[in-house]
């Protein structure tokens, strides 16, 4: 914990982590840098938790970036287990110094008697370090990014608690393994399962939204910046808009971006006035056989135009073209 | 702070601050010692001046969960700008109507009339239940046998139409909520044909233990064990949501809910064709009966309970309908097929090694042809018209 400073450095140095993520392309709002930075001061995990696709991951990556920080990622799922998260003895290894020291081709050992004794073969050598061994041992600055968390049982989750409150993992044949450098973690979840209240506690926490109008053209623009500004505003706009209606799974910040490149690729500087161009495309929003069906040609060219209902004129000029 | 009333200035900000924390833990928060000191630092950091960066710290510190992030604007506003603030207590949820006092007054004797003479009112116009909470249970219509019951008697509002949720109120869908993983944590679990590794397994797992024999240059070093997977019973609710059902279909659907998120359970309605609402059972939308009403829309008048259930048994659920599947029939069993088609479609279901439990909405067993030939069928017949029925059936749905 750092010394408490009344000169307000800590809003120049909030205010310099936001520049710093945003110059690894990560837009990130006051809030959330604020909790980043505090995360980073007090040395607590940051747990994030928000709908698929808003930036959680990104986060991570983009905070590793900006502080030129190695970063380690533990991809949670069920049945995830100490051996794939934390460590595991190489016993091919191990077996294989044994076997070469019964055969007499290795001469003499480290201590030189001539025999392997168990302290050999389980030392640091024969150890496979996975991430959260990894980023404890890491001598320099890391980000720690356990990702969905959620996915992974309950038991992973008690283990972890040792990891995020010590920094810090036993190894019975070893002993306690503590961090050099204490890594920055962040945690994710989408909140598939309710975590326990023992984790929680132990980390600060942010939910991530999805971004404003503004915010997320600033994104777009960012991340890609070939694209035409009318069609990042234009297609922004019908995003958000879209993610008013009552949808089966809401469109992130991810998808839009696959939506404006496809765009982009197809050679538009603008929304198409043709909906049948949009309705190929909408694939990149939605993911699921009832969305597609919810959004239909009607439905679409409404959004596009920002209205809530089709005009009485139009309805009547549709019918009058229909009857034609 | 800076914008904290005048009345508070002289107080220490760390009793302000531990004020507050009592105020969060009020509402839910878990706000102990040590967030308290972590807010207090982060107050340390910042400076007196800063309040936006502040109160950021302060919500990441106290916040653990989506619900305590959602109520943190109202709680913080409340505590130190309670000058901001207009009006009362906000309540979420919808609430009862508000009334004035003589209405109430005249509610009230109102009701005491209606006890005291009992067949006085026509059963049409009796008051519909204003919640769930307020609908007769067994007991109450055991000690009151004589009174007439809103249910199956006119009501104000076609429930079926209703927007979901306007009946409940936040504490009864809290409770519902609660009931149902009540119940489904009793649904027995069963073991499966399929074997999962275990630490603590009765049987040798071989493929596993000869694939971990390779790191030790195949010898057996390091046994692996497994035993039988267990898991539990797969749930399908069917609901009536015909004409004569529409006063319970809200009940219904709202119970079919709560199981759809605490069992996953696969939920169909019916009343002339069946159809699946599953998916919009998981969603948090409040538009959940218009999609329910949407999908029924197109169906004609009467219920066809036998080839709705047919329907089930050889499509829908045609692949999951096994030994130990528990199917929840929700109708009064009143049925425009022939009587003895629905005990062939039950039978069909049951021959599958699915137990049927019938929940009907009257007190008694329905007294329908065909579900009184269904009988042999039916594991158990369920009364369900409100939330303590389903609290009396958790004793024996298992």
């Amino acid at each position: 914990m750092r010394t408490p400073d009344p000169s307000g450095r800590p809003a120049a140095e909030e205010r310099l982590l936001r520049e710093r993520l945003q110059g690894a392309g990560y837009l990130a709002d006051e809030d959330l840098a604020t909790t980043v930075w505090l995360a980073s001061v007090l040395q607590r995990p940051l747990l994030i938790e928000g709908d698929a696709g808003v930036g959680k991951t990104a986060l991570a990556t983009a905070l590793a970036q900006s502080q030129n920080a190695t970063l380690f990622r533990l991809q949670c799922f069920e049945g995830l287990d100490l051996a794939q998260a934390a460590y595991e003895w190489n016993y091919g290894r191990q077996l294989m110094a044994i076997r070469l020291n019964e055969a007499g081709q290795n001469g003499r050992n480290h201590n030189g008697s001539g025999h392997v004794r168990e302290a050999d073969v389980f030392s640091r050598e024969y150890l496979l370090e996975r991430p959260l061994l990894r980023a404890i041992s890491q001598p320099g600055p890391c980000v720690l990014l356990i990702d969905e968390i959620d996915r992974a049982d309950e038991a992973f989750e008690a283990f972890l608690l040792e990891v995020l409150a010590e920094y810090q993992i036993t190894v019975p044949e070893i002993g306690t393994i503590r961090a050099t450098h204490i890594p920055q973690v962040i945690l994710t979840s989408n909140g598939t399962r309710e975590l326990s209240d023992a984790l929680r506690r132990r980390c600060l926490y942010h939910y991530l939204d999805y971004p404003t109008l503004a915010r997320e053209i600033a994104i777009v623009k960012t991340a890609l910046p070939e694209v035409d500004t009318h069609l990042v505003e234009d297609a922004v706009h019908f995003v958000q808009r879209l993610r008013r209606e009552d949808l089966a799974k809401i469109p992130g910040i991810a998808e839009t971006l696959d939506w404006v490149s496809a765009l982009f690729q197809m050679r538009y500087n603008s929304l198409p006035e043709d909906m049948s161009a949009v309705l190929i495309t909408l694939g990149c929003l939605l993911k699921t056989r009832e969305d597609r069906f919810l959004i239909g040609p009607d439905r679409l060219r409404q959004l596009v135009e920002g209205r809530r209902t089709v005009g009485v004129a139009e309805k009547s000029t549709e019918q009058a073209k229909v009857a034609a | 702070m800076t914008t904290q009333s005048s009345a508070h200035s002289a107080t220490p900000p760390s009793e302000r601050l531990a004020g507050f924390a009592a105020l969060l833990r009020d509402h839910g928060l878990t706000v102990g010692v040590s967030e308290q000191q972590a807010m207090l630092q982060a107050a340390m950091h910042f400076g007196p001046l800063q309040e936006k960066p502040i109160q950021a710290a302060w919500r990441a510190i106290a916040c653990h969960s989506h619900r305590e992030w959602q109520l943190w604007p109202d709680v913080y506003e409340r505590f130190w700008h309670p000058e901001k603030l207009r009006g009362g207590a906000k309540v979420s949820g919808q609430t009862r109507p508000s009334r004035n006092l003589r209405q109430s007054v005249q509610a009230m004797h109102d009701q005491m009339d209606a006890t005291q003479q009992p067949t006085s009112q026509p059963v049409g116009k009796q008051a519909a239940p204003q919640t769930a909470g307020d609908m007769p249970s067994i007991g109450q219509d055991e000690q009151d046998a004589g009174t007439p019951r809103a249910q199956g008697g006119a009501s104000r509002t076609e429930a079926l139409h209703q927007r979901d949720g306007q009946m409940w109120m936040p504490q009864e869908l809290n409770a519902l909520q609660h009931l149902a993983r009540q119940i489904t944590a009793k649904l027995q679990p069963r073991p499966t044909r399929r074997w999962r590794v275990a630490p603590r397994g009765q049987r040798l797992d071989l493929r596993q233990t000869l694939r971990r024999s390779v790191a030790w240059g195949g010898e057996l070093m390091q046994p692996a064990w497994k035993i039988k997977r267990v898991e539990p019973p797969r749930l399908f609710i069917l609901a009536d949501v015909s004409r004569s059902m529409e006063s319970h279909a809200a009940l219904f659907l709202r119970v079919a809910r709560a199981f759809a998120l605490e069992a996953d359970a696969r939920v169909f309605v019916f009343h002339t064709r069946l159809a699946e609402v599953t998916p919009y059972m998981h969603r948090d939308t409040p538009a959940v009966q218009e999609k329910v009403n949407a999908v029924t829309a197109g169906f004609g008048g009467g219920t066809r309970i036998a080839a709705s259930l047919q329907e089930f048994a050889r499509q829908h659920a045609r692949a999951q309908l096994n030994r130990g599947a528990r199917v929840w029939v929700f109708s009064d069993g009143f049925d425009t097929d022939e009587p003895e088609l629905l005990a062939q479609a039950l039978q069909e279901v049951r021959a599958r090694g699915a137990h049927i439990t019938w929940f009907h909405p009257t007190r008694q067993v329905p007294a329908a042809t065909a579900l009184l030939r269904a009988h042999g069928s039916i594991e158990r017949f369920v009364p369900l018209a409100s939330l303590a029925d389903l609290a009396a059936a958790r004793l024996v749905l298992h």
